[in-house]
């Protein structure tokens, strides 16, 4: 299965992204604003969020 | 066994069972006296891999003068054809009649009780860098094309001549760091560790080759550590080479000349110069194999951030491999000279002697069990384990899962993954942990930050804190586990059905991870549960994830004391709404188990 974007939202910082996610490929999270690992990714599709 | 590959390997410590193709080389090397008399005939020429593509090799020949065996090979994929033989000379002159066309591929098993992986490195192509005209000036060489140039062995029988018109460059300049210690997107980020004396070292070959030379080297840094280095750089410098400190922009071509001219912010007197060069040599860096990730996969092993294979502790077991009875040598594990190198494999080759010479070894008595009980033949767990120690369970056949205690590194994965509880991770028990949590919670839980940190990094960055006197709240309870992989998302629920403000997950960073990947599995684990205190109508940022490494005390300290205001600010009613939630969850449960129960009651 190829990588997907997807929505991430770190619990530290509230700060919302879209990200690539590939579940075959698991990498690191690090939320890009607080370096927080603490990136959920959100259920269900890609929404508008922040890039 | 030379030109062979690996192609499967199974079994555990002492017992691995290796599948290595041998492959064809068409011509029986017991019978080959390299006479060279096939080379002579045949009519196809192909750049010489071993020569940088500066001369050509046929379609017959010996890789390299000391290849071993020293007998010659048909490269099939250049050689005119063998089904039907479309030339045939080689095989008309060869006087052993050792040719023989309708060679196959050979696949040897072989059982062996320690594996040493030596397989090396690949270089940097520094093709990206624009910027020097790798591509565009035929005078700009990288330092494995000057080897070649410079070797009595090469394609110019050492007579040092740059490309574009045979003559002797008498003006030579060194780019250093090609492709490493770049953070700009391009080559490494990682120092390749031996580019530095290899051109201090070349610099040196080329004043006693041809006294009078110029020789320039574009430095950021000159890392000469070592013993006898600095002494070299220094001859270096002695003989006439001028270092200047400052990474080349561009470099520019002169079309009559062929000269280049290269312009550098020299940092040490900050003025910019333009430099001209008869010829340009970038000291390209290293770079893990591309086929790392077959070998990774081969010998379940995992790799750092920058590609190379992990160690299984870089202080105490730098030659280890994560995988038991598998050891690692060479740059296979980083960039290293010759000297480490050897080092290394004799490290690496004492290290499998003792494993040899013993016939036993000893295991960590922290393994997983399986309870036939409660085990449903789902296999989750053989899937999870991130050493393939698990003997998958099968569900027609009712066969339990056979956990092979040689192999099991005792990450408890397996035991966090499995639904039915039916993995006991010995000294790490369900029970255990849950004990602990509910003693830790038992006086005044609203003020405690429940921390689940694994041995080898996050407790370890915990310990470094402290020694580093570093100032973190005392209300943090750490609950010790081999690994993150064993937080077991009924751990979490506990702590917050016993009156946890919050929970920390902290292990790993993935490419520290001790036990090859199971620190994935904590990750994945982590959305589930997120997922679930969502739908439960709990906060999911009471929940958090840290990755932290054993040098990251700092970064444990301040994880700490962030969390501390956030443990502040869950409220009273917020965790009694929650212990509230989980205890009619827990009903919930219970109700269905009980149904469950009388139904196949009465099915019986």
């Amino acid at each position: 299965m190829a990588a997907k974007e997807t929505n991430f939202k770190c619990l530290m910082c509230g700060h919302e992204y879209v990200g690539m996610f590939d579940p075959q490929n698991v990498t690191e999270r690090t939320c890009p604003k607080c370096r927080s690992n603490s990136v959920r990714k959100m259920p269900g599709k890609t929404a508008d969020v922040e890039d | 066994m030379t030109y062979s590959e690996v192609e499967a390997v199974s079994g555990f410590v002492g017992n691995f069972n290796v599948t290595v193709r041998k492959k064809a080389r068409y011509v029986d090397p017991t019978a080959c006296t390299s006479c060279a008399e096939c080379a002579k005939v045949c009519p196809v020429a192909v750049p010489d891999e071993y020569q940088q593509g500066f001369s050509s090799r046929k379609a017959i020949y010996i890789p390299f003068p000391q290849a071993v065996p020293s007998s010659y090979i048909l490269d099939m994929d250049n050689c005119l054809g063998n089904n039907p033989i479309a030339c045939g000379k080689c095989a008309d002159v060869c006087e052993k009649k050792c040719i023989d066309y309708d060679d196959q591929d050979e696949r040897v098993k072989i059982e062996v009780g320690v594996i040493i992986t030596a397989t090396g490195m690949d270089v940097y192509d520094p093709t990206e860098y624009d910027e020097y005209g790798y591509t565009r000036y035929d005078n700009v060489i990288t330092s494995m094309e000057f080897e070649r140039l410079i070797c009595a062995g090469g394609p110019t029988e050492g007579h040092f001549i740059r490309p574009s018109d045979r003559q002797i460059p008498k003006t030579i300049g060194f780019i250093q760091c090609v492709g490493s210690r770049s953070r700009d997107g391009r080559g490494n980020p990682y120092c390749s560790n031996i580019c530095c004396m290899n051109t201090v070292k070349d610099t040196l070959l080329l004043c006693d080759h041809y006294p009078g030379v110029e020789a320039k080297v574009f430095y950021m840094d000159i890392r000469a550590f070592g013993k006898g280095f600095e002494d070299l750089y220094m001859r270096s410098k002695e003989e006439g080479v001028k270092y200047i400190r400052g990474i080349p922009g561009e470099v520019v071509e002169d079309p009559a000349s062929g000269n280049l001219v290269l312009t550098v912010e020299n940092t040490t007197t900050g003025k910019l110069e333009k430099h001209e060069l008869e010829l340009l040599v970038l000291a390209q860096g290293v770079i893990p194999r591309k086929d790392n990730d077959v070998i990774k996969k081969l010998l379940t092993l995992s790799s750092t951030s920058d590609g190379f294979i992990m160690e299984s502790h870089p202080k105490l077991k730098p030659v280890d491999a994560p995988t038991k009875g598998i050891y690692i040598a060479g740059c296979v594990e980083s960039p290293k000279d010759v000297k480490d190198s050897v080092t290394q494999a004799g490290a690496a080759a004492a290290r499998a002697s003792i494993l040899l010479n013993a016939g036993k070894t000893k295991i960590e008595a922290i393994t997983s069990l399986v309870d036939p009980e409660k085990c449903n033949y789902c296999g989750v767990c053989s899937k999870v384990c991130p050493y393939n120690a698990i003997v998958a369970a099968d569900k027609k056949t009712k066969k339990l899962p056979v956990i092979i205690q040689a192999a099991c590194a005792g990450c408890g994965a397996c035991a966090a993954e499995c639904t039915q509880d039916a993995i006991i991770m010995r000294h790490f028990r369900d029970e255990q942990i849950l004990a602990q949590i509910e003693a830790l919670l038992s006086v005044e839980p609203h003020k405690h930050l429940v921390t689940f940190a694994c041995n080898w990094c996050s407790y370890a960055g915990g310990d470094n804190a402290g020694t580093a006197r570093l100032q973190y709240p005392t209300d943090c309870r750490l609950i010790r586990t081999m690994c993150s992989g064993r937080v077991d998302q009924k751990f979490i629920f506990h702590a917050f059905k016993h009156g946890a403000p919050m929970v920390l997950v902290s292990g790993c960073h993935f490419s520290d991870c001790h036990y090859i990947n199971a620190v994935h599995w904590t990750q994945k684990r982590m959305d589930r549960v997120w997922n679930k205190l969502d739908k439960l109508g709990i906060r999911p940022d009471r929940l958090i994830l840290e990755w932290i490494s054993a040098a990251e005390g700092q970064k444990f300290a301040k994880v700490m004391r962030e969390l501390e205001s956030r443990v502040k600010q869950v409220t009273a009613e917020e965790i009694e709404h929650t212990m509230k939630l989980l205890a009619e969850q827990d009903g919930k449960g219970k109700k269905k188990k009980n149904t469950a129960g009388r139904e196949a009651e009465v099915k019986v």
